[in-house]
């Protein structure tokens, strides 16, 4: 009964709206807006990293896959230019004099190293007596308790005599058989110097 | 040929010059490496032996002959050879030991006037290729052993003939023993001459 009755009220309402707009009943103004549904076809939208990444960062990650022979080569190295790998050296000697190591064609490091003190201490003593007159003569480096050779004294007037206040080390000996430390004998014998 | 080998009439250095300069890398270019060698002659000169990069000290080694063999060619009376020392020697006193010192040290000399030698390589750490660079005849203790093994050096044959006479008068020492004392002193004896002691050789 209620459908019915409510179906025909619309009705009514029906006839009601469309008599009334006949005659221009509610003005156009005060219509109600209608809005269709209809929604353009916007363009897509292109895909952007900062659209997944936002405010954080990225770590470097590899792109392409590195071939087997790549792998091997940053591995190993090249045998003609860089070989990583650890090879035994074949240039290894004994040294004649003291026994360690060294590299051939190069001078043995323990023996060089008594060797360059005992050089700069040599070069320091010249040098302290070094002044800026011109150089005219050759050094004669001296140890304690060594004689200069033999010569007149006028010979040695103004001459470099650098003397070393300690003994002469035993490996800087001059002579094979005798200590040049020694106190030289009275015997008149004439000994032979610089032998070797 | 009856001739003359000509090379050996004109002067040459006595060592191994490579056919082109090394450029040693210096911001000023090539007068900077002038100037940096014309430091290491004349360090070259005054302390006698130096300790440098091999590059370096090879390439003035070259520049310190070529003085000197100038030097003992034409003496100090020689205008040139006069400029040019003074142009390689930064400390003036070096001219004077140049022609004083250095001319009478090599004048008869047939060798080379330096010395080149490879320094040891560090082991660790950055690998430099260091040398030393020494002029001949300097005070200084020789870098190498020259005289190892060598029969023939005058220390070495008399050591050999000490030798030889030691073992000779052990061995006469026993012969004389044998026709005194019989069986017992000749073992004691025999055991003598197996480990005859050795006179020290160094």
């Amino acid at each position: 009964m209620i459908p019915r009755l409510t179906h025909i009220v619309q009705l009514m309402k029906n006839v009601e709206r469309n008599l009334f707009h006949m005659f221009g009943y509610p003005p156009k103004e005060l219509a109600l807006a209608y809005v269709h549904d209809y929604k353009p076809a916007t363009p897509a939208k292109k895909f952007s990293i900062n659209d997944i990444v936002g405010d954080g960062f990225l770590l470097a990650v590899p792109k392409f896959r590195r071939t087997t022979e790549r792998k091997l080569k940053r591995k190993f190295g090249s045998p003609e230019y860089v070989w990583k790998m650890l090879v035994p050296k074949n240039n290894i000697k004994v040294c004649e004099t003291c026994g360690h190591h060294h590299e051939k064609g190069r001078l043995c490091e323990h023996c060089y190293s008594k060797v360059k003190a005992e050089t700069e201490e040599i070069q320091a003593k010249i040098k302290e007596k070094l002044g800026i007159n011109p150089i005219e003569h050759d050094v004669v480096v001296l140890y304690q308790g060594e004689t200069l050779p033999d010569e007149p004294k006028e010979f040695w007037k103004g001459k470099r005599i650098i003397e070393m206040k300690k003994e002469r080390p035993q490996w800087f000996s001059k002579n094979l058989l005798q200590k040049t430390t020694q106190k030289p004998s009275k015997s008149t014998d004439v000994k032979p110097t610089d032998l070797a | 040929m009856n001739q003359a080998d000509v090379s050996k009439l004109v002067s040459k250095l006595r060592i191994n010059v490579l056919p082109k300069h090394r450029n040693l890398n210096n911001p000023k270019g090539p007068e900077g490496r002038i100037d940096k060698l014309r430091k290491t002659v004349t360090g070259l000169i005054k302390f006698e032996r130096i300790e440098l990069n091999y590059n370096r000290a090879d390439e003035a080694r070259q520049y310190a002959e070529r003085l000197i063999s100038e030097a003992i060619r034409h003496g100090d009376c020689h205008k040139p050879t006069m400029d040019t020392a003074n142009f390689w020697l930064l400390e003036k006193e070096l001219i004077h030991k140049l022609f004083k010192v250095l001319v009478p040290r090599y004048e008869a000399t047939n060798l080379s006037y330096t010395r080149l030698i490879s320094a040891p390589q560090q082991q660790y750490g950055r690998h430099t290729d260091k040398a030393v660079l020494e002029l001949r005849g300097n005070p200084f203790p020789d870098l190498m052993n020259y005289k190892t093994n060598n029969k023939l050096l005058i220390q070495n044959v008399l050591l050999d003939a000490a030798k030889q006479d030691y073992k000779q008068s052990k061995i006469n020492e026993i012969a004389n023993n044998i026709g005194k004392k019989g069986n017992s002193s000749l073992d004691k004896s025999s055991k003598n001459i197996e480990v005859p002691e050795k006179p020290t050789e160094s």
